[in-house]
């Protein structure tokens, strides 16, 4: 790099007293700066989908650094990680951990993230005794902004975990609706894999599905760090259900879909957006991903003409195609970036309070529309897309975009 | 629909699978304690390790994923290769583990050694995890989908040839320590090392072949591991190495009938126990089995009665 007495003993005067007024100005606009946090698993199982998500938050940060920052302050990103090698996924310890330096750093202003319900359950108390927001762009567990369990996850009182995804209250229920509705099955059994998500999922799903008169002949759950699901896909085969629905993410996702394909053939199967998963389609492959119906908690927009610019800036940026929750991770970026902007244009101070309740205040056209939250921070909008596994050879198998073929919205609980 | 008989038939035939690989792995433990009385925790990381060399070796031979489907002759070919190749090297892996890490501690008492196997145990899981990444594998497997009905439990053709290599393998391992001057070698050691050393066998070499054998045939159960579950991840050492470690002391950790027959029990017990009882209960009963073994049986089923060590 050139140091300043270089530029001054080989340039002449003008041109030194230019630079330096830019380069003041840069370190004026470069002294302002607030930071946001990201969290979201990158090692272990779920590491894949994360590089997605955090990619999808990373475009609204650089394209709002590169137009000068936001209000004047640069936006500082502090990625964290809360996968770790003993867990072999997310790991709600570290994520703890995580939420700490969240609230310890004053120049801290929100968060994106976590992508994970567990992880999610973990930080809440930490990030509300700090009054520090977080937008979650993916973990649909609903007892987390449930009002019923505000002393545990919300013990200082306002909202702080927003979502720009709906919750499994209406993600599971929604899918037992398209079962019983769409799909006309009658005899299902269940698995979760004993995480937080994909237990509430499971329940949820469970509850709906007995609501709406389909016979759930078992309820029972994967360990993720087992290798062997035979035994228990045998037993399965042996009771003899039409539809196997599964609530969980990939670890345990991906041998369910392999040894469900040797051992149930025929029946429908089904998850949530823990299927809708590019790591769990490229771990399980084809043939056995093929027919896996899956759901995400959000809108189905890539095929929408005014996102596909989008996915190919996104495209060609990471070399990578997006996910679902790529766009739900932008959109909750935008959302805190607004935030923000309101807070610095009202001549309020910057922090994580004000921030905040700008936050609980926003509503912001986005890629998946306008963007608002309830009193406990969960999205307005409560839609729930469904889809189904099917290879396409033309893109890659872990292309989720193009694997999954979209199917419609789900029925909505009434 | 299945009927109460062919469902335990159908686990049966699930946990004889299981406990052909517990058992190939439960072989290397035993293998090493019975002639250095060291528990090798690093055992459960050459078997993830071995895995992705299998998975390698086919991948070299043009086979990812499942889309090439060999018969006949190729599919022999391939399974040789992939079998030679995952097994030697895995040896060799075994080998290097004791000539650099675990001959320095000989000699030195108390646990360090079984410390260092540990210590091993995680460089080797780290250097998976940050050479290939996290994610889940999908394992190649070049074996058609052929199957027999049995009155309504299925029988694959792979379970069948998981069943065969097994077999030979450990009728080869019998056969190489009841039969040869090594073997005979290998068990005077893991009688007496200090007699066996006066008598004038080379110690090092013994225990350089126990290793060898034991880490080959956890090779072996990797490859298995791998053509069973299409499956692989740098975290698949833990629940694989505890079962086989677990199979290893309720045979009698030592003796090398004890390792099969511990590996086979403790695969029926999964699978059945899964059937009759709950899935998310197997654990707690294997491990129990563990517990109650070491407190009331420690020599297990087929082990001597003590060491015959001062």
């Amino acid at each position: 790099m050139t140091t300043r007495r270089a530029l001054l003993a080989q340039l002449p005067a003008a041109a030194v007293a230019a630079n330096l007024a830019l380069r003041a100005r840069h370190v004026l606009a470069a002294d302002k700066s607030v930071t946001v946090g990201i969290d979201v698993p990158l090692t272990g199982s779920d590491a894949e989908n994360a590089i997605l998500i955090k990619n999808g938050a990373m475009i609204a940060v650089d394209d709002a650094n590169a137009s000068g920052g936001v209000a004047g302050y640069h936006i500082d990103v502090m990625v964290l990680d809360d996968g770790t090698t003993t867990a072999g996924q997310y790991d709600p310890a570290q994520a703890a951990i995580n939420a700490r330096k969240f609230v310890s750093d004053p120049n801290v202003v929100a968060a994106i993230g976590p992508e994970m319900s567990g992880c999610g359950k973990a930080m809440a108390p930490i990030l509300s005794q700090g009054n520090l927001a977080t937008i979650t762009p993916s973990s649909t567990n609903p007892d987390i902004t449930d009002p019923k369990f505000a002393p545990q996850f919300r013990p200082a009182g306002k909202a702080i975990y927003f979502r720009t995804v709906t919750t499994d209250a209406y993600q599971g229920p929604d899918m037992a609706n398209y079962f019983a509705q769409t799909l006309k099955v009658q005899k299902i059994y269940i698995l979760d894999d004993g995480g937080a998500y994909g237990v509430g999922m499971a329940n949820a799903f469970e509850e709906q599905a007995k609501r709406d008169g389909l016979t759930v002949l078992g309820h029972d759950q994967l360990d993720p760090r087992e290798a062997d699901y035979t035994t228990i896909l045998t037993k399965i085969k042996a009771i003899g259900p039409e539809a196997l629905y599964y609530g969980g993410t990939s670890l345990a996702g991906i041998k369910l879909v392999k040894q469900s394909y040797e051992v149930l053939p025929q029946i429908i199967k089904a998850g949530g957006d823990g299927v809708y998963s590019a790591a769990l389609v490229k771990g399980a492959g084809f043939p056995a991903m093929e027919g896996w119906y899956a759901t995400i908690a959000a809108p189905y927009i890539a095929e929408n003409p005014d996102v596909a610019p989008w996915i190919e800036r996104y495209r060609a940026k990471f070399g990578q195609g997006p996910t679902s929750y790529s766009f739900t991770a932008y959109d909750g970026m935008l959302v805190i970036l607004d935030a923000i902007k309101r807070v610095a244009d009202a001549g309020q101070p910057v922090n994580h309070d004000t921030v905040r309740d700008a936050i609980q205040s926003a509503n912001l056209k986005t890629l998946q529309g306008t963007v608002s939250f309830d009193e406990n921070g969960d999205i307005k909008n409560r839609i729930v897309s469904v889809f189904q596994c099917h290879q396409n050879e033309k893109y890659p198998v872990d292309d989720v975009l193009h694997q999954f073929k979209y199917l419609g919205v789900a029925p909505e609980i009434t | 629909m299945m009927n109460e008989y062919t469902v335990l038939l159908q686990q049966v035939i699930n946990g004889l699978s299981l406990g052909a690989m517990y058992s190939l792995l439960a072989l290397g433990f035993t293998l090493v304690y019975g002639i250095l009385e060291l528990i090798n925790f690093a055992h459960f990381n050459v078997f993830m390790v071995a895995s992705f060399i299998g998975m390698w070796a086919l991948e070299a031979l043009g086979i990812s994923g499942q889309s090439v489907i060999l018969t006949g002759l190729p599919l022999v070919g391939a399974l040789v290769f992939a079998f030679i190749v995952t097994m030697t090297l895995a040896g060799v892996l075994g080998v290097v583990i004791e000539r650099l890490a675990l001959r320095p501690m000989r000699g030195v008492r108390g646990t360090a050694a079984m410390i260092t196997t540990i210590g091993v145990g995680y460089i080797l899981f780290n250097i998976i995890l940050l050479a290939v990444g996290a994610d889940s594998k999908n394992y190649p497997n070049p074996m058609p989908n052929v199957d027999w009905d049995l009155g309504g439990a299925t029988l694959r053709l792979r379970e069948v040839l998981i069943w065969t290599i097994a077999v030979v393998l450990m009728v080869g391992l019998h056969l190489f320590v009841t039969r040869t001057r090594l073997g005979k070698a290998m068990r005077a050691t893991a009688q007496d090392a200090e007699a066996a050393r006066m008598m004038g066998i080379d110690v090092d070499r013994v225990i350089v072949t126990a290793f060898f054998l034991g880490s080959a045939l956890a090779g072996a159960a990797a490859l298995i591991f791998g053509l069973y579950y299409n499956y692989t991840s740098f975290i698949i050492g833990y629940s694989a190495g505890l079962r086989a470690f677990t199979a290893a002391v309720l045979g009698g950790i030592g003796s090398v009938a004890g390792a099969m027959l511990g590996g086979v029990i403790i695969g029926l017990i999964e699978s059945l126990g899964g059937q009759l009882l709950a899935v998310r209960w197997t654990d707690v009963i294997i491990f129990s089995i563990l517990v109650l073994v070491l407190v009331f049986a420690p020599s297990g089923l087929l082990g001597r009665a003590a060491p015959n060590k001062s």
